[in-house]
């Protein structure tokens, strides 16, 4: 340090002494060693436990695979058969589908609408926030699909309920036409993870915005319209993409109401629970990989579909549009 | 994101890449590497052995009994036991299965004996068997049962026979006498029809029994055709199925309880469940129809299940289920050892009593002493040697996916959601694709 203080200590910084040909770039190959060093422990994941499987499970998808025997190359014979001659297949598309398309733009719509009511009341807000998320912590677990299925069955609260007003249902959870609504009613109730973002977005949205609508005279609904919507586009679009990939991946609570089954009548043979059931139950591993790669291919086109019309309906704070 | 999202999915890819990875030992389980030469268990060496069951705590309590009784004779084998239930304990073997690391002795079950026999995942019992594993108790036939391709790679611990059980407490209720067995399927029909008529809405005949497979194999044996041949071959028609079917129409039309009901209580039947009167089952199933009902072993009575055909030799006698050895164990006499307790201590009889079904080996039966309910099958099984023809060839492997693919249609069929002919094509293109999987 003593020698040092005769110096200018701004000096080094602003004129570095002149190194050797090539330390510049020895040092920056140290940096891009010790980089990949602390990559190596994701790096191991990312093949190891993500590409690895991924590529393996494609090499099965096209084989008949037993686990008992090796698998059998079988080109496109998974694939095909899966729309051609597995009727149980298709249903298990449609009963998927139909589950995305209805229960996530409901369950959204639950979130928004709380999510407002909560910005709006300020009061004990903080309490009703955390009573309203309880739901997503535990909605995915086994005992709540367990209350589930009592709740939805014959004689149950729901079904007592309703034949107090005089609907007289019976119970949901053998119904082929209520066990769809059943589960869409549990994926509703699980609206707080998203509630918890729009309110988010909603508290981010300037109040000039709105003071400057009520100036032109603007009332609650044109509000909404033309401020809170537009302003509340890219978290909607955020929401929207989670739960619909989050929808597709519906397993645990189905399995767990139809006791693995799928039944009634295949209503909860959800392409996930399908896929399962092939593979661990059946040895079916080559189907239920092209299965798995059918769903992926599924979730890949839904999410590309929703980035593309993106571009018509989100609007970004300071694009300019 | 969309990666991290979509990581259940993948949870597939990567247990079937562990599986893939694992795969190549189970080649290495040749019987005749693993084959030990019996000459009677060291009892200076210290030895570890895996047992595997499937059950209930009722029945993992029986088996720590026995353990214990196990190890008064023999005090230098520590044996490690864990059960699950059936489906999850064969989802946890198939995947030891393709990994080599199969529990040195497991309960086994007869729909999945051909396909871990012919896989060579199983020890050829024939070395032990008479010596080890002592035979006298057991008939020619139980011993025959476990016998895949000429080698034996299973015993039975018990047999049980195809049935029908009636509640009691829910007959007299409506007044109606139980059914006299041995009909034909159609007076079975209107007997559950009188049942149902007096039940009000509330209680049932019986539920529909063209659902089950069973009942289609004891359709077609009355007419002398077993499912499937000694080749693994399909030995039904679509037509014959379709029949069958059709006859069970009347039952879905309002003579058996609404399939609707038994969904809500699934895995329980309509007679676990009190819904019902009647139903054909295996008959070793009473205890657990008593866990279920929570009734008297006088409440159950059971009768023979109707029939195609009077005069037919349709049913059989079939192990409830077994006891077979790793191929890959180290320890291939302490596990005979084991076996043979399990399957011929009379000690162990008296623990278990009917749990595992009627004990095979006379030697343990000795030691059962038979309550009303155990008696009850027991006569039952005396009863109907008139109607006892030959085993059916060992299940084609991937019966269990059939059975399931049968029950599931008989489902649909019941809620209207299939029709009888999609029904058959679905389940012929099943039946093709397991053969040739």
């Amino acid at each position: 340090m003593t020698t040092l203080s005769n110096q200018t200590p701004l000096k080094s910084a602003v004129a570095p002494r002149p190194q050797p040909p090539g330390h510049g770039a020895s040092q920056a190959r140290r940096e891009l060693r010790a980089g990949y060093g602390f990559l190596v422990p994701w790096l191991i994941g990312f093949f190891g436990l993500t590409l690895g499987p991924m590529v393996m499970s494609l090499y099965l998808s096209f084989t008949k695979y037993n686990i008992f025997t090796p698998p059998r190359w079988v080109g496109l014979d998974n694939y095909i058969r899966m729309f051609t001659a597995d009727p149980v297949f298709v249903k298990s598309v449609k009963v998927t589908l139909g589950y995305v398309v209805v229960g996530t733009p409901l369950k959204l719509a639950a979130a928004l609408g709380v999510a407002l009511l909560l910005n709006y009341f300020t009061r004990g807000s903080g309490f009703f926030r955390s009573a309203f998320y309880a739901p997503s912590l535990i909605g995915a677990s086994v005992s709540i699909a367990i209350v589930w299925r009592a709740m939805f069955g014959t004689d149950g609260p729901v079904d007592s309920a309703l034949t107090v007003f005089g609907l007289d249902l019976g119970g949901w959870v053998g119904n082929v036409d209520l066990a769809v609504p059943m589960m869409i009613c549990l994926t509703i109730w699980q609206f707080g993870a998203p509630m918890v973002i729009f309110l988010a977005g909603l508290q981010g949205i300037p109040a000039e915005l709105y003071e400057a609508a009520e100036v032109d005279g603007a009332g609650a609904w044109a509000k909404f319209r033309q401020v809170t919507l537009p302003m509340l586009s890219s978290v909607i679009f955020f929401n929207l993409l989670l739960e619909t990939i989050h929808a597709f991946q519906v397993f645990g609570s189905a399995f767990i109401i139809s006791n693995g089954s799928g039944s009634p009548g295949g209503m909860l043979n959800f392409m996930t629970l399908y896929m399962y059931k092939r593979g661990f139950a059946d040895s079916q591993m080559g189907y239920a990989a092209a299965i798995a790669w059918v769903v992926l291919i599924f979730v890949a086109i839904v999410a590309a579909l929703l980035f593309r019309s993106s571009k018509a309906w989100v609007h970004y704070a300071g694009e300019s549009r | 994101m969309l990666a991290k999202r979509l990581a259940p999915v993948l949870g597939l890819a990567l247990a079937a890449t562990l599986l893939a990875g694992c795969g190549d030992d189970s080649d290495n389980t040749d019987p005749a590497a693993s084959d030990g030469s019996p000459g009677g268990v060291d009892t200076s060496q210290q030895i570890t052995l895996d047992l595997a069951f499937w059950g209930n705590d009722v029945r993992a309590e029986m088996y720590e009994q026995a353990v214990a009784l196990f190890n008064q004779q023999y005090p230098n084998i520590k044996v490690n036991q864990t059960f699950l239930a059936f489906p999850e304990f064969w989802e946890k073997r198939q995947i030891e299965a393709a990994g080599g690391g199969l529990p040195d002795v497991m309960m086994f079950d007869y729909s999945y004996l051909r396909q871990y026999s012919e896989n060579s995942l199983l020890l050829d019992l024939a070395p032990y068997l008479g010596n080890t594993i002592k035979t006298d108790g057991f008939t020619e036939a139980a011993l025959g049962i476990g016998v895949v391709d000429g080698h034996t790679t299973a015993i039975s611990i018990g047999t049980n026979a195809w049935a029908m059980y009636l509640n009691n407490d829910v007959l007299s209720a409506t007044g109606v006498s139980p059914y006299a067995g041995g009909t034909a399927f159609a007076d079975y029909d209107a007997w559950m029809d009188q049942v149902t008529q007096a039940g009000g809405g509330t209680v049932y005949g019986g539920q529909d029994w063209s659902g089950r497979i069973q009942n289609f194999e004891i359709w077609m044996r009355a007419q002398g055709k077993d499912l499937f041949t000694d080749e693994s071959e399909v030995n039904f028609t679509a037509d014959e199925l379709k029949a069958f079917w059709q006859a069970g129409q009347p039952c879905r039309d309002g003579v058996c309880v609404p399939q609707s009901k038994l969904e809500e209580v699934y895995p329980k039947s309509g007679f676990g469940s009190a819904q019902t009167a009647s139903e054909l089952t295996w008959d070793n199933f009473g205890a657990s129809y008593m866990g279920d009902l929570g009734v008297e072993q006088t409440s159950l009575t059971i009768a023979a299940p109707p029939t195609y055909r009077a005069g037919a030799k349709d049913l059989y006698l079939k192990p409830s289920m077994m006891h077979a050895i790793a191929a890959t164990t180290d320890q291939p006499e302490a596990a005979a050892t084991l076996v043979d307790f399990l399957l011929n201590s009379e000690a162990v009889g008296a623990v278990f009593g009917t749990n595992r079904g009627i004990p095979a080996s006379a030697t343990q039966l000795a030691g059962v002493d038979l309550d009303p309910l155990s008696q009850k099958i027991y006569d039952y099984e005396q009863s109907i040697t008139d109607r006892l023809g030959d085993a059916p060839p060992v299940p084609v492997v991937g019966y269990g996916t059939i059975e399931e693919k049968f029950r599931v249609l008989g489902t649909e069929l019941g809620l209207g959601t299939v029709t009888v002919d999609q029904a058959v094509e679905q389940f012929m293109s099943e039946v093709d694709n397991v053969l040739n999987a």
